[in-house]
């Protein structure tokens, strides 16, 4: 698929490929989302605002130019700013493909690195030398400030020109959580959610900190996502107990929301309100429990996001998805195309749907 | 809309409340800030000038004091990232830093175009782009804890012609204007949008005006504070026991990679 290169969040002619739970596919607008959804539905969507959490410096043992991507955190808690998981890059930033980015000098614990008006040290590796936890000196408030006049949104080479906060921030965005955007809700203007209202479908909101979506070296690749805290709020628990009452669709916009929603989830459906920390992956074997359907970007085979579609689709329906993204010129990445992905009547791994639809 | 009189012994508990104050170090602003501390509220306020937000962050340690100038869009998004690290979340949003124009006041034809674009970069679009910036969280206020307010100072000028008061006074109205689509379009969000017009105060920016007016005639600004802070309290219902302020430590030894 063609990159989307530019950081308009709300294109006009955005595409929305539907793929429904019979397998059928087919092309919309993705501005008539609404007309797609029933009255009664309920979209859930992550309200994270996103870190400017790309910070440049150097490594104060060798002086060598370094790119700290910050992309975990225990827990969504403003005040415990301190740690960080991070991913470290040597010279150079985003122009560059992550892929082709040289290595940052040797990292151990106890090193110092300057990024700015912050200061760190390094606390562990966490099994790769580009993987570390890290630790900001000084108060909440020193370090909110650095990464204010400091931080970059992380952004890749697809798009050329540097992202500012509000690129990077949807309409909904409320807690600053996030370390890449949770992208699926850069489609909800507001227009469209006072039509929903107007049509009776109902939003509500999640908090999950979505974490990046690519380091450039494989090994790292395959261990995303990181754990991601999140917190569900007693509202969106009760509007999902009772969509899943009067059996309306449950629908998430964007993977954060599976992962949230999926790891909070209870046999009978339900969702535990609260923090909590997604841990496990989704995939073929997972059986999807509060989830009915979700809106996400497209996405490309080998991504953890890609993987994530096949909990709602066996590979012979995205197979035939991606053919129709290709030949009819959907963009991908943050800024690009969507899709409206439904779950399978019959599971990928054939058993049947754990509840009735 | 004209405040009422303040009625005292009815002082309503903010306590749990997050709230934002733009130019909060001087005149009204920091008579709010000290006004809503008093009232339980978690308060963070903003101004341009480093030495006074220091100043007031001293005298006032329960506050968060952030820097940042509200009438240059680089800042907002540096501001906004700010207050929601400092507050976790925005429930009342008090746009209150202004400018007043031409100092001394001039008439329109003689008034400089830079001092009427800054008087509507710092009164309107200043005002427009930090409550867009915080909408999202202001929305999620209002779904958990069934209200948020954003206060838009306003002034008499925003709706009587005076004389020297152009630029002040045109950019006063656009706000007042702006809150009252900000209201129309945004009903049944439970963000309600309020334009008050806190009356003639004895403050810097009323000296900077009118200096040889009569002081003694002039409002305290803790008045204006406490009765901005009443009608808050009013359009707010009562927060819910499940109070979403607090994020409990998740239990540290979960969290791998």
């Amino acid at each position: 698929m063609i990159a989307a290169s530019q950081p308009i969040q709300r294109r006009r002619d955005a595409k929305l490929l539907v793929i429904r739970r019979n397998g059928a596919l087919a092309h919309w607008p993705r501005s008539a989302l609404v007309e797609l959804l029933q009255p009664g539905d309920l979209l859930v969507a992550n309200d994270a605002a996103t870190l400017p959490a790309s910070l440049a410096g150097f490594h104060v043992g060798t002086g060598r130019s370094i790119e700290v991507r910050l992309a975990g955190r225990r827990s969504l808690d403003p005040t415990d700013v301190g740690a960080f998981l991070a991913v470290i890059f040597g010279a150079g930033d985003f122009r560059t493909r992550t892929e082709d980015r040289p290595a940052p000098p040797e990292i151990v614990p106890g090193d110092r690195l300057q990024l700015g008006p912050l200061n760190a040290i390094v606390e562990t590796l966490e099994n790769h030398p580009r993987l570390a936890r890290i630790r900001f000196e000084g108060s909440a408030a020193h370090i909110w400030s650095g990464l204010a006049r400091h931080g970059k949104p992380i952004q890749y080479a697809h798009v050329p020109q540097p992202l500012a906060l509000w690129d990077v921030w949807a309409p909904i965005a409320g807690p600053v959580v996030a370390f890449e955007p949770p992208s699926a809700g850069f489609a909800l203007s507001w227009e469209m959610m006072r039509a929903m209202a107007a049509k009776g479908i109902e939003l509500a909101t999640l908090t999950h900190a979505a974490g990046i979506s690519s380091t450039g070296d494989p090994l790292l690749d395959a261990r995303l996502p990181f754990d991601e805290p999140y917190r569900i709020p007693m509202y969106t628990a009760n509007a999902i107990a009772k969509a899943k009452q009067r059996r309306s669709q449950v629908i998430a916009m964007g993977t954060t929301v599976v992962r949230a929603l999926e790891d909070a989830a209870q046999t009978d459906g339900r969702v535990k309100t609260g923090p909590g920390i997604a841990t496990r992956k989704i995939g073929p074997t997972t059986l999807l429990r509060v989830v009915d359907a979700l809106v996400s970007g497209t996405h490309e085979r080998g991504t953890s996001h890609y993987e994530l579609l096949r909990a709602f689709a066996p590979s012979t329906t995205l197979d035939r998805m991606e053919k129709q993204l290709d030949s009819h010129g959907y963009t991908t990445h943050e800024f690009g195309d969507s899709i409206l992905i439904e779950k399978a009547t019959v599971r990928p791994a054939g058993r049947p749907s754990p509840t009735a639809q | 809309m004209k405040l009422g009189q303040h009625t005292p012994g009815s002082v309503q508990s903010l306590a749990g409340r997050h709230v934002a104050i733009t130019g909060g170090t001087a005149g009204l602003g920091l008579a709010l800030v000290r006004e809503f501390l008093d009232r339980g509220a978690d308060v963070a306020f903003v101004a341009r000038k480093p030495d006074g937000v220091v100043r007031v962050a001293q005298e006032l340690p329960r506050a968060h004091g952030i820097i940042g100038d509200v009438s240059n869009k680089d800042d907002i998004h540096r501001i906004a990232l700010q207050l929601l690290g400092a507050l976790g979340r925005i429930d009342v949003l008090i746009n209150n830093a202004s400018d007043l124009g031409p100092t001394p006041l001039a008439l329109l034809a003689d008034t400089e175009c830079e001092d009427f674009q800054r008087a509507l970069m710092t009164n309107v679009l200043g005002p427009f782009r930090l409550t867009k910036a915080l909408l999202g969280s202001l929305a999620a206020s209002a779904r958990e804890t069934a209200g948020a307010v954003v206060l838009n100072i306003s002034s008499d000028a925003a709706l009587t012609p005076y004389a020297r008061w152009g630029a002040y006074g045109a950019s006063k109205a656009a706000l007042h204007h702006l809150t009252r689509i900000w209201e129309q379009e945004l009903t049944g969000t439970g963000i309600h949008f309020l334009s008050l017009d806190p009356g003639d105060m004895d403050t810097a920016m009323h000296a900077a005006a009118i200096p040889d007016a009569d002081r003694s005639s002039l409002k305290r600004p803790e008045v204006a504070a406490r009765e901005l802070a009443d009608a808050i309290g009013a359009v707010l219902p009562a927060l819910h026991t499940e109070q979403p302020a607090k994020h409990p430590r998740e239990s540290k030894g979960v969290w791998s990679v």
